[in-house]
């Protein structure tokens, strides 16, 4: 049996190991980059301190933004680059500061992304098994699956952006799914011929409302949401499509079958997916080599609420369930932080205490 | 004070000030602020138990969450505002019939496509990648804001916090949308808002609230017990769920 210190001495190993660079950003930086990034609902999250001259910093409440941003700033986009950590994170929850140590990847500008994501999940396997954690829940995500999943489903694209945008999360994505199964009677005034009228009659409202036309939407933005959504209300997605979502949706399994599932209902729809789902059951069959003992579930329907991640997100969770390590595909990232050209981006975070607490348990 | 005493707190100025006074007073426990409106501290004739203190509604709301003081006569809205699960915190007894007030997701009239919190959640949606920016909410209610947006999956946006007059912020430019309080919704007409058919995120009146956190000894339980017995309208064992 190895000690708590061995384990941690092996842990620091595997994040200072050669093909790596571990990187300490600073504990204090600016928050407005991180609310920029995830908006308000991870903004509640922050550990907030202000300035004497108004401007807020934050106590780094993780570390791919200021690793990501770091990468930029250097000016080597392009250039490959595999950046650890091992230090603190420091949040809120339930209203009070918390601090957590975090250990985790971030490969960047890597020119096979599909190879980057499996020397990702590599990494969060080793860490595991340094705490003698052979056998965790694996759940893997397809966010890339999905947004491939909608268009081959033919689904308008209006309706594409509202549905991708809400995936994630639960909630708001069934509300959206009752709205599509059971189309309602248009909301508001019937609407006056044509988009010229329209614009003169928001146009008109804003004006005398004493709003600027610039600055927030514009009346064009206005009225063309407006008749976009009376078009999507008058034709609603056939109801066999909408039966298709939910059931995509609903599957969650071992990754074999659940990929099966997918692939035999879009068969049955009368298109193949054979081709997107490839990527995602090659991984699975990685971690699934990988780790022989772990029970590796593809969950159509989940997401991380962070708009950047792109291809297959994963975590990993113990017995008790808490998460041990999450990460994935989030090739948006760089591009959201301002990057002038696209950047490949894969990681993962591991939560180290709840890594020891398995370990002693 | 190592065994008794209570601590009540009530709004320090104004009609809420005005109309605690005189809910209390019609239930024969008369407040005296001898000092007048400069003084912080009251008591209630007869019950010499019990401190009164003058504190502003939302250093109330702050104080019962915290523990600092016993009971208070505050705004729900206040109360849900002060701290993310401020709630858990304080025990409602009962509403006063005053302080009644909506808080509400209001947007320009002139957003003709949106009319419930789902058309936010698209507006939001693609707002930056339109202006460059986030979707801004002008509000007092941080919190409040925070919490029913979520749950209408709306993230992609930023709170810009308003001191005052967050019913001028979309006409002025500083915020697109306001979350903000209001009672006839005359003062968001005026301003040419209109509230979102499901925008009501609470109804707050001004409430009798007692503190959870606070050190209830079997002692300052009896004497809660017996000062709510004399208010009225509140059943009896109030103080077994502290």
């Amino acid at each position: 049996m190895k000690s708590s210190s061995e384990r941690y001495a092996a842990l620091v190993r595997l994040v200072e190991s050669r093909t790596v660079t571990r990187v300490a950003p600073p504990l204090l930086l600016p928050a407005g980059p991180f609310f920029d990034l995830a908006g308000e609902e991870f903004g509640r999250n922050l550990l907030l301190t202000t300035a004497n001259n108004g401007v807020e910093y934050c106590l780094r409440p993780d570390f791919t933004l200021p690793i990501a941003q770091g990468y930029l700033d250097d000016g080597i986009v392009g250039v490959p680059a595999a950046y650890t950590y091992l230090g603190t994170i420091f949040r809120q929850q339930n209203g009070f500061p918390v601090e957590h140590e975090q250990a985790g990847l971030e490969l960047l500008g890597q020119p096979d992304a599909s190879a980057a994501l499996d020397q990702v999940l590599t990494f969060a396997r080793w860490a595991l098994a340094i705490y003698d954690i052979t056998a965790p829940n694996i759940r893997l995500g397809g966010v890339g699956l999905f947004e491939a999943f909608l268009e081959a489903a033919e689904v308008p694209p209006a309706w594409r952006a509202r549905i991708r945008h809400r995936f994630g999360h639960p909630e708001a994505l069934s509300r959206l799914m009752d709205r599509l199964s059971e189309p309602r009677e248009r909301i508001g005034v019937q609407a006056p011929d044509g988009r010229e009228t329209m614009i003169e009659i928001v146009t008109d409202a804003m004006l005398s409302g004493g709003l600027s036309l610039i600055g927030s939407r514009t009346p064009e933005e206005i009225a063309d949401r407006y008749l976009e959504k009376q078009a999507l209300e008058s034709s609603p997605i056939p109801e066999r499509t909408v039966k298709l979502l939910t059931d995509y949706l609903a599957v969650s399994d071992t990754a074999q079958r659940a990929l099966d599932t997918i692939g035999n209902l879009c068969r049955a729809h009368g298109f193949d997916f054979e081709e997107p789902l490839f990527q995602v059951r090659n991984h699975a069959a990685a971690l699934a080599a990988l780790s022989p003992k772990a029970d590796v579930i593809f969950d159509a329907a989940f997401s991380p609420r962070l708009d950047y991640y792109t291809g297959i997100v994963f975590e990993m969770t113990g017995r008790d369930g808490e998460v041990l390590a999450s990460g994935g595909e989030y090739d948006r990232l760089l591009d959201r932080l301002g990057a002038a050209q696209p950047v490949t981006a894969s990681g993962c975070a591991l939560w180290t205490a709840r890594l020891e607490k398995e370990a002693t348990q | 004070m190592s065994s008794g005493g209570l601590t009540l707190a009530v709004p320090s100025k104004g009609r809420l000030e005005e109309l605690t006074r005189k809910a209390f007073s019609s239930s024969r426990l008369t407040i005296a602020r001898p000092g007048g409106v400069r003084s912080y501290v009251g008591s209630i004739k007869n019950q010499p138990q019990v401190t009164v203190r003058f504190y502003p509604a939302a250093e109330i709301a702050r104080e019962l969450i915290l523990g600092g003081i016993d009971i208070g006569v505050t705004g729900t809205d206040l109360i849900h505002e002060a701290s993310e699960n401020g709630e858990d915190n304080v025990l409602f007894v009962r509403g006063l019939g005053f302080g009644e007030a909506n808080v509400v997701v209001a947007v320009p009239d002139a957003w003709i496509d949106v009319q419930q919190m789902v058309d936010l959640a698209d507006v939001a949606s693609d707002f930056r990648a339109r202006h460059g920016r986030w979707l801004r909410v002008a509000t007092k209610y941080v919190n409040l804001t925070r919490r029913h947006f979520a749950q209408y999956g709306i993230a992609e946006y930023r709170i810009v916090e308003s001191a005052g007059a967050t019913e001028a912020a979309p006409a002025s430019g500083s915020a697109d949308l306001i979350v903000d309080i209001t009672s006839t919704g005359s003062t968001l007409a005026a301003n040419s808002l209109r509230i979102l058919e499901d925008g009501l995120i609470m109804k707050s009146e001004a409430n009798l609230i007692v503190s959870r956190t606070a050190d209830w000894t079997p002692l300052r339980k009896a004497q809660l017990e017996a000062l709510l017995s004399i208010m009225g309208g509140v059943p009896p064992g109030i103080s077994t769920l502290l």
